[in-house]
């Protein structure tokens, strides 16, 4: 490899060349090409002419940034025009590619590609903060830290290196005490004040006299010191032990900042359909309930609104909307109150259990009285769509107790905490023989209740997939109210 | 309101950033540009694209700050970024990375190792 390494003016000069040949070839065969193609090569002129101009000025660290931007832009255009052409004109492609051997061999060249002329990095890499009212401590500094793989940022005034904490967001700071205007301790001072400055270590340095000066320092929350004039070696530790400081704690942020995240996402997809403290509950035992999949035993809740169909279909889509979402929003803040989960509405149908996915003793109870309060709410309901003209309406609700799986159900892409079981089924179709402004119950339901209710008349009912037929109860109040 | 399949090209150096927009836009890509890590978070903010190159030595802004400020705006945090580093340093991609870059690609740019990235972040 070192045996084929060029000079920066020995490869300037042979791409230079290189380029001149392409015009030649690229100006003989102008007119077959496309407009685009021709603007391409034309880019690429403008490219090598930078390079020739940054070849001509006195070498620093700006140009040798520049010169890597015009060599991408003359690499870029060689390797889409090659594409482009597809071999169709033989001329330039051969000068195209030995351009891009050239530039190959040219970012070979630089020096920080070459292992042997990196140095061993001390330490991870980290944006250091040197705050010197010295120029010439500032250049010191840079360049030890750069050669260590540092990136370095200077600033000459206490002043300055406030307004740079500001804009950039840095590992560790270098802080000299001694100087004029706000000095290092007041600098010190006011990182420790800030909340998002106070992590950042502060090594300070000052002259050996100064050792009262240093306490004061680390009293007032400096990490580190060093004496000037410094050495390298030390000066290297120290920033080490700075920038793991450093890391432990944004990794620590960063694992707080994760947590939040999820815990707000966790909120957000939950809150629609539990209430809050159940949201809650969930996010605070550590292991988190199950929702992987397991058989329960609930109580379900279906109820619909009677003839919604027929009704909806002559009234404006803004009006059933609207009449919607009163009544949907009223009886989810029911049913929410009374610990429920809703699993769905399908139109004006709302499908809700009690006892997933947090069992309590209650659940068929608290469905029973939640039903209740559900039918004595529709006259509120009912009086507010009458003052805006819009009809009255009547809900039934089923009830059926039983044993259902509940989980995450669906695919990877879309999915939702739901249920599924045969007492599902049956809870349709008791909700399609419950009559206006009805509460039907199954009579596994009526067994979980432990409350006194005043109950209605009792009725028998065939269901697909049930050889026997169901007996279902009609509850009409509680017994307590 | 939003450009969920538009590439945002960050890039100061005006040569090369229309360079890569040529050569982007030929791969079928639509391209927005921006010229500094300000400009670059305002138009993640404004435009949402479906994935960011950002350069990390940017003016005003540096591509390194501005990768960490969109990791902590919740509205562009999802928006991967692919940094593009001025040299093969270990430190530039370690920072990139630190940064909250997804991916880095050493400049000058190995084009279709570089689709192949952009490729391999936008698809879920």
């Amino acid at each position: 490899m070192s045996e084929k390494v060029l000079t920066h003016n020995q490869w300037s000069e042979h791409l230079l060349h290189a380029v001149a040949e392409l015009r030649q070839h690229f100006e003989h065969n102008q007119a077959n090409l496309e407009l685009e193609q021709q603007e391409d090569f034309n880019k690429l002129f403008a490219g090598s002419q930078r390079v020739d101009e940054i070849r001509q000025s006195s070498p620093n660290a700006d140009q040798q940034h520049d010169l890597m931007n015009a060599l991408a832009a003359i690499k870029g255009y060689s390797e889409m025009l090659l594409e482009d052409l597809a071999g169709t004109v033989p001329a330039l492609d051969d000068a195209l590619n030995q351009l891009l051997k050239i530039i190959h061999s040219a970012n070979s060249t630089e020096p920080e590609q070459t292992s042997a002329a990196t140095p061993a990095t001390v330490s991870d890499p980290g944006f250091i903060l040197a705050v010197d009212d010295q120029p010439e401590n500032r250049e010191l500094v840079t360049r030890y830290l750069s050669r260590a793989g540092h990136r370095v940022v200077t600033a000459a005034s206490g002043e300055e290196a406030l307004s740079t904490l500001a804009e950039v967001d840095v590992d560790v700071v270098l802080l000299d005490l001694v100087m004029p205007g706000m000095d290092g301790r007041e600098v010190l001072r006011r990182i420790k004040e800030h909340a998002e400055w106070r992590a950042t270590p502060v090594i300070i340095i000052s002259g050996r006299q100064d050792m009262d000066g240093i306490i004061g320092c680390i009293e007032s929350g400096a990490d580190d010191y060093l004496f000037k004039p410094f050495n390298q070696v030390l000066l290297a530790a120290r920033i080490k032990a700075g920038i793991e400081r450093k890391r432990w704690h944004d990794l620590e942020a960063d694992y707080r900042l994760q947590l939040e995240r999820r815990e707000k996402f966790i909120r957000a997809t939950f809150g629609r359909y539990l209430t809050d403290d159940i949201v809650t509950e969930i996010l605070e035992r550590p292991e988190g309930l199950d929702l992987g999949g397991d058989l329960r035993n609930v109580t379900i809740m279906m109820s619909d609104i009677r003839g919604f169909t027929t009704l909806s279909e002559n009234l404006s889509p803004a009006n059933v909307v609207r009449m919607l979402n009163r009544y949907l929003g009223r009886m989810t803040d029911i049913i929410m109150s009374h610990h429920g989960t809703i699993d769905e509405f399908i139109g004006d149908a709302i499908l809700a259990v009690f006892g997933a996915p947090k069992q309590r003793q209650d659940d068929a109870d608290s469905a029973v009285r939640c039903a209740l309060e559900m039918q004595a709410a529709m006259a509120e309901i009912n009086a507010a769509n009458s003052a805006e003209g819009l009809p009255e309406i009547e809900m039934g609700i089923a009830l059926n107790s039983g044993d259902v799986i509940a989980g995450n159900i669906g695919s990877e892409r879309r999915s939702k905490y739901g249920f599924v079981g045969h007492p599902m089924n049956v809870t349709a179709r008791i909700e399609g023989v419950t009559g206006r402004g009805e509460l039907m119950i199954s009579s596994n339901t009526l067994e979980q209740l432990s409350g006194d209710y005043q109950m209605g008349e009792s009725r028998e009912i065939s269901v697909r997939g049930l050889q026997q037929n169901l007996v279902i109860h009609q509850v009409l109040g509680d017994s307590n109210d | 309101m939003t450009d969920s399949t538009a590439i945002l090209l960050v890039e100061d150096n005006a040569m090369n950033r229309d360079m890569l927009v040529r050569r982007l836009r030929r791969a079928g890509f639509s391209v927005i540009t921006a010229e500094n890590g300000q400009q670059a978070l305002d138009k993640m903010r404004k435009s949402m694209p479906a994935i960011v190159l950002m350069d990390m030595n940017l003016p005003v802004v540096d591509g390194w700050t501005a990768s960490k400020r969109a990791r902590k705006d919740d509205s562009i945090a999802h928006i991967p970024i692919i940094a593009l580093t001025a040299h093969a340093m270990d430190s530039d991609k370690a920072n990139a990375l630190r940064a909250g870059c997804d991916d880095y690609a050493t400049k000058p740019i190995d084009f279709p190792d570089l689709l192949e990235k952009i490729r391999k972040l936008s698809t879920p």
